[in-house]
């Protein structure tokens, strides 16, 4: 929101004591974020009011005229192009050796003819952006005097952030602003001059249905309104302020919504029948304003005239009962609408206007009632012949009451952390228009009825009124005091940080965070669908991923132009059944002739992270159940006793070749929720045998294409006592065959094995691979 | 005597250049030191100088019998211990091959850590959440304007993915109860566009203190001193009023400017301060829906930018970066 400090200080007493350049630095701190502070009027000098005497036409061309102008010291030949120009217009003249825009005014010929000055527009001078031609002043502008020193051009304009206003309904206009900055500064708030007339007239008709809706509707018919033509000062104000100036009684809505925060709508009162307030009928189409066709639905609430829809209440007013060039006698409409009403409306219709933002922050219906008074005085003043055509007319069903606050002072001292003098809480309190009494061991605190609507409801809000004007830069840094309760720690982010710092050293792999969607291109591209939850309101990107692997096949391939070979991995979250799972994913990148070095990597860092972090040795058995993205003939589950923790796998050619042809993706997926609660094994002390130990290996020899896994389950099946560990020493391919060659450490905790233990041993082992109808060669 | 000492001196150094092994070593030791070596004889003589030889050769002889030892004592340990002709190049560049962790879970670890030690503990929460834990129960209700100051990615199961970490303070108050110290690092998301200094996908390290007494005061003090230890230098703090329906007061925290130590710059855009993290007291409302009675308890929240502060510590100036997978950006982080 943009606020102007000419108008701040119309509000202000003694307000030229204040520096309202530096004072928003304080406002920052004590109110509400300041994003910019930009000085107006400074772009130009030397710009005086000129009256035109003459007009002539340019012998030499058909746009400029040669004029005649009055400085109130002497008479100037200036050449004009402007369209607009006429004898006895006041307009502003830029004066030789004056500046605008850095560039300075000389005397110069325009087509043949010298031109002692230049005559000036709006957006000249920087105070509209209206270029069609000179800015046309009242009538009884003073001629000759600097135009800086009638008008209001020189102004300080201050954005605030929205976002920071959110809760304050009272700072969505000038005065509310004025108010936080003379209790700021410890000025006096000026009251606001505003029409005190009650004419004795006829009510208007006004019915409200939805009372719950709809707090007040005032109403008030005014007649023979004579001028409609904007101050210029106002139009200035309206124009720094982000609005554009159209005619005095739509300008007088807009200033009144920007001086007070209070929307209104004035309508001309040739249409206006009976109004009534309540919820449109649902299908309904209704046009608004800015021509566009609006489709209603029964959580709308819309003002209708002689039963016919009028208005959206608190969004957009429609053509009918715009103001046009006749328009000599308006109803003034100030009403208060309920906010959550107002937000869906304009949410649903995307229609958000200045009157919905303001009346979704829940406006002080009191407020409507000093708007309309503060529009009739300012509409009076540029119209003193005006005559009310009705009563004031005022339905207001539900009285806004001001909210009673008791403040206990223990209360307040616990939460600010210190003590601080009941003077200094009354002072801030009534600075800023709360009433307060002082009792032994509280406050009882009337809140206004400006910031009783929502913001201010409970003793908390009170503390950060006192704490905000306190200044938190003068509050006591104060240590927690020690609380030695033994707490509750959960492990869940330091395994994480444990596997990734684990990964990252040990393996040389990088970690990357992705995002929580597929990308939609890169799924074509590879030609994977997935079907998983997605996000309202977007086509493309999407869809929330359920295999983080593809997460991660993604951030590979726009890796492998900058590198050969390298490893990713991320811990992150992936959707599965609509339930959040967090998952790793490792991801090597090979060259094809790598594949089998990767994928025994791979296994490697899976295995050795369990060992190493959890004393949990897993086991890998082929799986075939995984997407068919992947090659399900390297597919290999991870297991812990028998439940499945994840599985390595490598990218199905067919994907990969979208990505590349030289390379293959080798992934790891472990379920790391499941990784989380896994306990630490704990291995106990073993006493190391005090007898020697014997090595026996043995060549056994498979066809070429068994699995070793094969030959592992029929190791298994042979046990004895003696066995301290199988190794498994070397393969060798030999023709059609394989040779596997495995160790067996053997010994015993109570004595040397003898001759006849270890040739039994051997014996029986022989005699079992022999029995699975395989050859063995002892070594 | 004194020649035929040097002689010997000399004659020893030259043969202890030949000592590379141990074999070598016990040779040349009992060469010349063993009980038949010259030294060995000569000390044997010692007993029929005269008095002042004696005074003059006994020190002598001991003198050098001890640097025979420890000259051959140091040839071998040189022997063993380089060779003096290479096998190898020692000259080859190393092989440069490291992992990296990303610059954001580095930060955060450094944060946790300052936390921990505080007794704060980690907590964890879900990406995706419901409607209840990201809004209501922070006492956001449905059509409250302030729902516009995030803007949610809603989703077609009805929930959403949380936009803000303090999603977990309902479920933390209510597992946990009072006191509480608690942390929790976590990725959060917002609908926007992305460009150098906006992205849709961001983490936040929300704090939440709640206990008696739990006062304003307490609030700058523990976030002054954590970003004093998080910067690893003095910090200014300053707090300016700011609204989250969740907090009473609600802040923003501001810290004087790392980059020109708040003298003005670019990053801070000429102010000196760097808005770093929205905190507040913890709205009355929040506690009860938390089971905390509000009048007996208060505490405070923040929510720290941890994508904001990686990006301060290392200097990161777009923040598409860090998600972006590129090695070419993140494969040197790799310190802790």
């Amino acid at each position: 929101m943009l606020i102007s400090c000419n108008i701040l200080k119309k509000h202000i007493k003694n307000s030229e004591t204040i520096d309202f350049v530096s004072l928003w630095d304080k406002f920052t701190i004590r109110t509400a974020e300041v994003e910019g502070v930009s000085l107006r009027g400074n772009n130009f000098d030397g710009v005086i009011t000129a009256k035109i005497l003459e007009v002539n036409d340019h012998p030499e061309s058909k746009k400029l005229h040669i004029l005649k102008v009055d400085t109130g010291k002497e008479t100037l030949q200036i050449v004009c192009g402007a369209p607009n120009v006429r004898v006895g217009l006041i307009a502003p003249c830029a004066l030789i050796g004056s500046h605008i825009d850095g560039i300075e005014i000389t005397k110069r010929p325009l087509v043949g003819y010298d031109s002692y000055g230049m005559m000036c527009s709006g957006k000249e001078l920087g105070i509209s952006d209206d270029h069609s031609g000179l800015l046309e002043l009242p009538e009884d502008t003073p001629i000759g005097k600097d135009i800086k020193e009638i008008f209001p051009i020189e102004d300080i304009i201050v954005e605030i952030d929205n976002k920071s206003l959110t809760h304050r309904p009272d700072l969505w206009g000038h005065y509310g602003i004025a108010r936080e900055v003379a209790a700021i500064t410890g000025h006096e708030l000026l009251p606001l001059e505003l029409n005190t007339d009650v004419p004795d007239k006829k009510k208007l008709k006004i019915k409200i249905n939805n009372p719950e809706l709809c707090y007040r509707y005032i109403g008030t018919k005014i007649d023979n309104i004579e001028n409609n033509k904007t101050p210029i000062w106002m139009q200035i104000f309206l124009y720094y302020a982000g609005m554009r100036s159209i005619n005095l009684l739509v300008d007088l809505t807009n200033y009144v919504m920007l001086e007070l925060g209070q929307p209104m709508h004035a309508f001309d009162s040739r249409v206006v029948k009976n109004i009534e307030v309540g919820l449109a009928k649902d299908g309904d189409t209704y046009t608004t304003l800015d021509g566009q066709e609006r489709h209603l639905s029964n959580q709308d609430l819309m003002i209708k005239n002689g039963g016919e829809y009028f208005a959206i209440a608190g969004v957009m007013g429609g053509l009918d009962s715009e103001i046009v060039e006749d328009t000599n006698s308006i109803v003034l409409e100030s009403a208060c609408f309920e906010p959550s009403t107002v937000r869906k409306t304009a949410i649903s219709l995307g229609l958000r206007t200045e009157a919905s933002a303001r009346y979704e922050k829940s406006l002080d219906p009191n407020l409507a009632l000093t708007a309309a008074n503060r529009f009739i005085k300012l509409l009076r003043d540029e119209n003193p012949n005006m005559e009310f055509g009705s009563a004031i007319t005022d339905e207001y069903p539900t009285v806004q009451t001001e909210n009673q606050i008791e403040l206990n002072k223990d209360y307040l001292y616990r939460y600010m952390g210190f003590e601080v003098e009941d003077k200094l809480v009354v002072d801030i309190l009534t600075s800023l228009g709360f009433k307060v009494k002082k009792l032994a061991k509280k406050f009882v605190i009337t809140v206004p009825t400006y910031r009783s609507t929502k913001d201010i409801t409970m003793p908390a809000d009170i503390i950060e009124e006192i704490s905000r004007m306190y200044g938190y830069e003068n509050f006591k840094h104060v240590p927690l005091r020690m609380d030695m309760t033994f707490g509750n720690q959960e492990i869940t982010y330091d395994t994480e940080y444990y596997v990734k710092d684990y990964l990252a050293n040990r393996y040389n792999l990088h970690e990357i965070n992705t995002y929580l969607w597929n990308k939609t291109t890169f799924l074509k591209k590879i030609g994977v669908e997935v079907d998983n939850v997605k996000l309202l309101g977007k086509s493309e990107d999407n869809i929330l991923r359920k295999d983080l692997n593809l997460s991660m096949l993604e951030a590979a391939s726009n890796n492998i132009n900058n590198y050969e070979e390298f490893g990713l991995f991320e811990i992150g979250t992936t959707i599965i059944n609509d339930e959040c799972e967090r998952h790793l994913s490792i991801m090597l990148v090979r060259n094809n002739d790598n594949l089998k070095l990767g994928y025994y990597q791979i296994k490697d860092y899976v295995y050795s992270m369990f060992k190493s972090l959890k004393n949990i040795e897993v086991e890998f058995a082929l799986i075939s159940d995984k997407e068919t993205y992947y090659n399900n003939e390297l597919t290999l589950g991870v297991l812990n006793e028998g439940k499945i923790l994840g599985f390595i796998t490598v990218f199905n050619r067919k994907v990969s070749n979208q990505i590349s042809k030289k390379k293959v993706f080798i992934s790891a997926d472990i379920n790391f929720d499941n990784f989380v609660e896994l306990s630490n094994n704990l291995n106990t002390y073993r006493e190391v045998s005090k007898y020697p130990r014997t090595t026996l290996d043995y060549t056994i020899i498979t066809e070429r294409g068994t699995f070793y896994k094969r030959l592992e389950d029929i190791l298994n099946e042979f046990t004895s006592p003696i066995i301290i560990k199988r190794e498994l020493r070397d393969i060798y391919l030999d023709g059609d065959t394989k040779k596997v060659t495995i160790r067996y450490t053997v010994g015993s905790d109570e004595k040397t094995l003898t001759r006849e233990e270890l040739d039994d041993f051997k014996n029986k082992f022989i005699e079992h691979i022999q029995n699975n109808n395989l050859n063995i060669i002892e070594q | 005597m004194q020649e035929k000492l040097k002689d010997l001196v000399a004659r020893a150094t030259e043969e202890a250049k030949s000592i590379h092994s141990e074999a070598d070593y016990l040779n040349i030791k009992s060469k010349f030191l063993g009980k038949k070596s010259e030294l060995a004889e000569y000390m044997s003589q010692i007993k029929f100088m005269s008095s002042e030889d004696k005074k003059l050769f006994g020190p002598l002889f001991n003198k050098i019998k001890n640097e025979f030892e420890k000259l051959f004592a140091d040839k071998l340990e040189e022997a063993e211990n380089g060779s003096e002709t290479l096998t190898f190049d020692p000259t080859l560049p190393v092989n440069d091959n490291h992992g990296s962790l990303h610059p954001v879970t580095i930060v955060g670890r450094e944060v946790t850590n300052i936390l921990k030690d505080m007794g704060f503990m980690i907590l964890s929460g879900p990406e995706m959440d419901s409607e209840y834990y990201n809004f209501e129960a922070l006492n956001v209700p449905k059509n409250h304007p302030a729902r516009d100051m995030q803007d949610t990615y809603w989703l077609d199961n009805g929930m959403l993915l949380r936009t803000q970490t303090s999603a977990l303070q309902n479920r933390a108050m209510r597992k946990y109860g009072i006191p509480l110290k608690a942390c929790a690092p976590g990725r959060c998301f917002r609908n926007e566009d992305l460009d150098a200094s906006h992205e849709n996908t961001f983490f936040q390290l929300e704090g939440l203190v709640i206990d008696k007494d739990i006062s304003i005061s307490n609030l700058i003090y523990t976030m002054e001193g954590m970003l004093r230890e998080v910067f690893k230098k003095d910090v200014n703090v300053r707090l300016r009023p700011g609204f989250f329906p969740f907090t009473e007061p609600g802040f923003e925290l501001d810290c004087s400017c790392t980059i020109c130590d708040g003298k003005g710059c670019p990053t801070c855009k000429n102010s000196g301060w760097i808005e770093l993290c929205p905190c507040g007291m913890v709205h009355p409302n929040v506690l009860e829906e938390g089971g905390i009675d509000s009048t007996k308890y208060s505490g405070f929240a923040f929510g720290l930018g941890l994508t904001r502060l990686a990006m301060m510590k290392y200097k990161i100036n777009d923040i598409r970066v860090l998600n972006s997978g590129d090695l070419r950006y993140l494969e040197d982080f790799n310190v802790r």
